[in-house]
């Protein structure tokens, strides 16, 4: 289904990464440099901003290394870019500090840069479009010590986590929040952590370790898509049941059907569509040369095993559900 | 001053001690046994450091782990042996998880599924023996160039994304136990048995490692290279699809980011366990048991909460190490000779 829409984007970050994809380049075609071609998280961002460009009638060219620890791939795609001067660009980066150059040079060329998804450590960009990573690490915090809660009748116990890359500036912060919410239940103790390098077999190795280290282990978190999918087959091949509790973060295939299972107790979903959608609304209203608020925050919500099929969860849990219009009638409903 | 002095003599009279010690023991001692060695030993220092090692969870743990790094590790001990390199399997055994898996979400029978996915294998392997063997294209070029490609060929297959959907059959396969051993590791076992024996049973293994020492004197003497290099490449493209299979069984996923950098670790474990990169030496065994050294490694460090990164840092050092002593020894051996 995205077969042909993203074959350019993927060859380009498979193949080389430095060179310059020959597409057709004119003044309404906006790059959206995503992080990892290869997470269906990052489809949905792509969705987004493509549905924003049909609406806009621009065209957007689809970005990004193969894997979030490629950082040289991904400043080599902005670099290409700088050079280029493309009207705008959309990028979510991988690394908060190394990427702060790059994005300084587009914006030093003239170029609107619109942040999604993760801070950078610069202010030169137009505006910034994420989640809260921090509030949406704690809200996972909390969801984890609230299915503590249920299955053993109080939030106490041991509990670890699975880090996905410590080089990027939303996933730290996910974990500082995750760490800060839990630090609010004095009989939960964070025993260890594992950085699992974006790899889901990895992930699934670390959790089976982790669950044989603490054999009282009552609580996992996952900070991304791919741990989520490592650790939820790691506790469905052990057949850990309902005394770990298992927080995920985002929503793959896997993850949702882990979710129904009860294998996954909760998933925060973010809403990476709206950071796609709306970073095309900003891009091309930089460019016309609209003032931009700061930084848009664009939320979490937390599906759990009993609320996972509430459509209002359905186009956050699954993009090809998305509608077009990129607000949710039901939003209120979402927060709680 | 004094102290660190007397600690370096001493480190340097026991490792003289120790290599005189293997050189004349050569024959009963290959690296093999000193990588056996040092992997037991850090499965008694495990046993005493923390009593979740000798568990037998953690033993079928590791013993799962073990299982589908080891099979990579096997089939690229082949090119290996005939002076070769296969740097695609890892890329390989992604691309053959996202079209397996995407042949079974299309409805296609497990079996046939299973078949195509390795014909893609003894395509893939045959593609690269030719542009070794008929095209003069050096492997390490040749594979290097299939690692990029197999990859792109895994992202285009799934369309960038994990495949999902699998039969239950297949998730229960590699979750399996019989007589208490996981299934993924009985794969393995069976697939060491059959290489283990094609190596040191049949013609084909001799000739292979003939080949390896000598590629002059294996054409004089006859040796058809052409089928030779074939069947290399061929076993390290097939077992690399087997470990696709079951990985992707054991995920639930057909994933395009699978296995990145496989081919490293695979090749590390057959070079740890005793084979030369300049062809002519190596063992399935050996192999085997490098590959154990690694998961345990892992396994030991999650176990003991050392950091991810020191883990790293302790896996490369150990290859350079063990790469080295045996070096030495075989050095010293033919020194005396």
């Amino acid at each position: 289904m995205h077969f042909a829409k993203h074959t350019l984007a993927i060859v380009a970050a498979t193949t080389a990464c430095s060179f310059t994809p020959a597409m057709a380049q004119d003044s309404t075609t906006i790059p959206v440099v995503i992080k990892a071609t290869t997470a269906s998280y990052w489809q949905a961002v792509f969705d987004g901003a493509q549905h924003a460009a049909d609406k806009l009638g621009i065209q957007i060219e689809e970005l990004g290394p193969a894997n979030e620890t490629q950082v040289a791939e991904q400043i080599g795609i902005m670099e290409n870019l700088t050079s280029r001067t493309p009207p705008a660009i959309v990028l979510a980066p991988v690394s908060n500090d190394a990427l702060a150059g790059p994005v300084e040079s587009a914006t030093a060329a003239g170029i609107p840069v619109i942040i999604i998804d993760s801070g950078v450590d610069t202010d030169q960009y137009a505006s910034l479009i994420a989640t809260d990573n921090f509030a949406a690490g704690q809200r996972a915090g909390h969801a984890l010590a609230t299915c503590m809660e249920r299955t053993q009748g109080e939030a106490a116990g041991q509990v670890a986590y699975l880090r996905a890359n410590p080089n990027g500036e939303s996933l730290v912060s996910r974990d500082e929040g995750f760490l800060d919410a839990i630090s609010q239940y004095p009989d939960i103790e964070v025993v260890d952590n594992r950085v699992a390098n974006n790899d889901t077999a990895k992930a699934m190795n670390d959790t089976l370790d982790l669950l044989n280290r603490y054999p009282d282990l009552n609580g996992v978190f996952a900070d991304n898509q791919l741990m989520g999918d490592g650790a939820g087959t790691a506790f469905a091949e052990q057949g850990v049941g309902d005394d770990v509790c298992l927080v995920a973060f985002d929503s793959s295939e896997l993850e949702v059907d882990f979710l129904r299972q009860g294998v996954i107790d909760s998933l925060v979903v973010q809403d990476p569509y709206m950071m796609g959608y709306a970073g095309i609304w900003f891009a091309h209203a930089a460019q016309e040369g609209v003032a931009l608020p700061r930084s848009v925050d664009t939320g979490v919500h937390v599906a759990d095993t009993e609320t996972v099929d509430q459509p209002e969860f359905s186009g956050l849990l699954d993009p090809d559900q998305r509608k077009l219009t990129p607000y949710l009638g039901t939003s209120a409903d979402l927060q709680e | 001053m004094a102290t660190h002095d007397s600690d370096l003599s001493t480190g340097r009279a026991m490792s003289q001690s120790a290599s005189t010690w293997l050189s004349l023991n050569r024959r009963h001692l290959p690296v093999e046994t000193l990588v056996l060695a040092l992997t037991l030993s850090l499965w008694v220092v495990m046993a005493f450091s923390t009593p979740n090692f000798l568990t037998a969870n953690n033993i079928i743990n590791i013993l799962r782990q073990v299982s589908i790094d080891s099979i990579i590790a096997f089939g690229v001990l082949f090119p290996i042996l005939i002076r070769g390199i296969d740097l695609s399997v890892g890329s390989v055994v992604a691309l053959s998880g996202v079209v397996c898996a995407t042949l079974l979400t299309m409805g296609m029978p497990i079996p046939i599924a299973i078949g195509l996915t390795l014909l893609l294998g003894i395509a893939i392997g045959s593609l690269n023996a030719f542009s070794v063997h008929r095209l003069g294209i050096p492997a390490f070029i040749i594979t290097l160039a299939g690692l990029q490609a197999y990859r792109g060929g895994a992202f285009l297959v799934s369309g960038g994304t994990s495949v999902f959907g699998l039969p239950q059959e297949l998730a229960s396969f590699a979750r399996a136990e019989w007589l208490g051993i996981p299934s993924l590791f009985w794969t393995m076992l069976v697939i060491g048995l059959i290489l283990h024996f094609i190596l040191s049973r049949t013609r084909t293994g001799r000739y292979m490692v003939a080949m390896g020492s000598n590629y002059e004197s294996a054409r004089r003497a006859g040796i058809n290279i052409k089928r030779i290099v074939f069947f290399a490449y061929i076993i390290s493209s097939v077992t690399a699809c087997i470990a696709g299979i079951l990985l992707m069984s054991r995920m639930s996923i057909g994933s395009p980011t699978a296995a990145v950098a496989y081919e490293l670790n695979a090749i590390a474990a057959a070079v740890v366990g005793g084979a030369s990169l300049f062809g002519g030496r190596g063992s399935v065994l050996g192999t085997f048991i490098g590959a154990l050294l690694f998961a345990t490694i892992a396994n030991s460090a999650n176990l003991l909460g050392i950091d991810s990164f020191w883990q790293m840092v302790a896996t490369g050092v150990l290859i350079a190490v063990v790469v080295y002593v045996d070096n030495l020894h075989k050095r010293r051996q033919s020194g005396l000779k």
